[in-house]
C-alpha cells in the first residue's frame, strides 16, 4: 500500500510454532519503521525492541545479519531470525 | 528450601499481574514464593509480544465488564474466568528455560494427578490430557530471577471466548473456533467437579512434592503489597502499560 513520497505499508503473518506478525513501512528496499508481534517468547524480552530500532533505516538485504547478531546469545521459541527475515520480506512483497 | 504459599483469591487483572512482579522483584530479599489467584471479573491477559488491537474485541470486552491487561511474559492472549491460575517466583533461576518450564509444569502435572488425572507435557509450554490443552504457562527472566505464571482450566466456553478475541484471518473464524474446542479440555469435561479453593490446595501440594520445596503459608509482606498496588496503577492499570504494542 503506497502512502506518500514513496513511502509504502506491508503486513505479514507467519506460524511457525508460535504466530510471528510483521507490520512495516519502507522506502524502495528501506525499512523506515517496523513492529514484529505474536506469541513467540524471546528472553530478554527487551530483544524485540533492539530488533526493530536496529532494523529502522537498514535494507532488507541485511535483516538477516542484524537480527543474528541481536539474537545471539539470547533463548527463542516460536521465532527465529530467519523467520524475521522471511516476515519482513513477505511484508515488503505485499506493501 | 522452604517455599512460601499464598491462595490470594480473586483479584482484577491489573492487581494480579502487578503482585506477580512485586514478588519477582523482592524475591531476592523475600525469598521463592508459589501464589494461586483467579481473576474477578473475568479478564483477558495478552502476552508481552502482542498488541492488544489486534487480539482483543476491546469494545466488546468492556460491554462484557471484562478486564483487560498485558503480561510481563510471552505468549498468547488467555480469556480467565473458570480456572485456577498460579504463580511462582524462584531465585535463582534452574538452569535453561524450558528445562526450567518443565520442571514447574511437574508441579501441575502431580497435582493433577491426585485427581485421577494423566497429564503430558506438550509443545513448549502447555498441558495436555488425552491430547487436548488443560494448562499454558508462560515464564520470565528479570531482577536476577525466574517468574512463571499458568492456568488449569475448570471449565471452557470457546464461544464465549472468541466474542472477546479477535482471530489472526477473520474468514478463518469458524474453522479456528472448531479447531480450539477440539484442542482444549477441562476439568469439567472430565467430569471433575472441583471446587476453586479445593482445586489450589491439590496444585499446592502437587508442586511441593515435584519441587521437593516444603510449603508454608504467610501473608504478603506490606513492602511487597505497596510496590503492588504502585505497579497496578502506574504499569498495569496503564495505558502506556497495556497498548504499547
Amino acid at each position: 500500500m503506497e502512502t506518500e513520497h514513496g513511502i509504502t505499508e506491508g503486513r505479514a503473518i507467519l506460524k511457525r510454532g508460535k504466530l510471528i506478525k510483521v507490520w512495516a513501512r519502507f522506502k524502495g528496499e528501506k525499512i523506515l519503521d517496523i513492529r514484529i508481534t505474536g506469541d513467540f517468547f524471546i528472553y530478554p524480552e527487551d530483544t524485540i525492541e533492539r530488533i526493530e530500532e536496529g532494523l529502522k533505516n537498514r535494507k532488507i538485504s541485511e535483516v538477516m545479519g542484524i537480527v543474528e547478531e541481536i539474537m545471539k546469545g539470547c533463548e527463542y521459541i516460536g521465532i527465529e531470525p530467519k523467520d524475521i527475515e522471511e516476515a519482513v520480506n513477505l511484508a515488503w512483497k505485499k506493501n | 528450601m522452604d517455599l512460601r504459599l499464598i491462595f490470594d483469591g480473586k483479584n482484577r487483572a491489573h492487581w494480579n499481574m502487578a503482585l506477580d512482579e512485586s514478588l519477582l522483584i523482592h524475591l531476592r530479599d523475600y525469598g521463592p514464593t508459589l501464589r494461586f489467584y483467579g481473576w474477578s471479573p473475568a479478564a483477558i491477559s495478552i502476552g508481552y509480544f502482542q498488541s492488544l488491537e489486534e487480539n482483543v474485541n476491546i469494545e466488546r470486552a468492556r460491554e462484557m465488564g471484562v478486564d483487560v491487561v498485558r503480561r510481563i511474559t510471552g505468549g498468547g492472549a488467555v480469556y480467565h474466568k473458570w480456572e485456577v491460575t498460579y504463580s511462582i517466583v524462584l531465585y535463582p533461576p534452574p538452569g535453561k528455560i524450558l528445562d526450567s518450564y518443565r520442571m514447574i509444569e511437574r508441579g501441575i502435572i502431580e497435582g493433577l494427578k491426585e485427581l485421577g488425572i494423566e497429564a503430558q507435557y506438550s509443545g513448549i509450554n502447555d498441558i495436555v490430557v488425552n491430547g487436548r490443552k488443560i494448562s499454558g504457562n508462560a515464564q520470565t527472566r528479570k531482577y536476577g530471577g525466574l517468574l512463571q505464571h499458568g492456568t488449569i482450566l475448570m471449565d471452557v466456553d470457546v464461544d464465549e471466548m472468541f466474542t472477546l478475541l479477535k482471530v489472526p484471518q477473520e474468514k478463518m473464524r469458524d474453522k479456528i473456533i472448531k479447531s480450539v474446542k477440539e484442542r482444549v479440555i477441562s476439568l469439567r469435561h472430565l467430569n471433575l467437579d472441583v471446587e476453586f479453593e479445593e482445586l489450589q490446595k491439590i496444585l499446592a501440594r502437587g508442586f511441593e512434592r515435584a519441587l521437593g520445596m516444603k510449603l508454608y503459608e504467610e501473608k504478603i509482606d506490606e513492602e511487597i503489597l505497596n510496590l503492588a498496588k504502585e505497579l497496578g496503577v502506574k504499569k498495569y492499570g496503564n495505558r502506556a502499560w497495556n497498548y504499547r504494542r
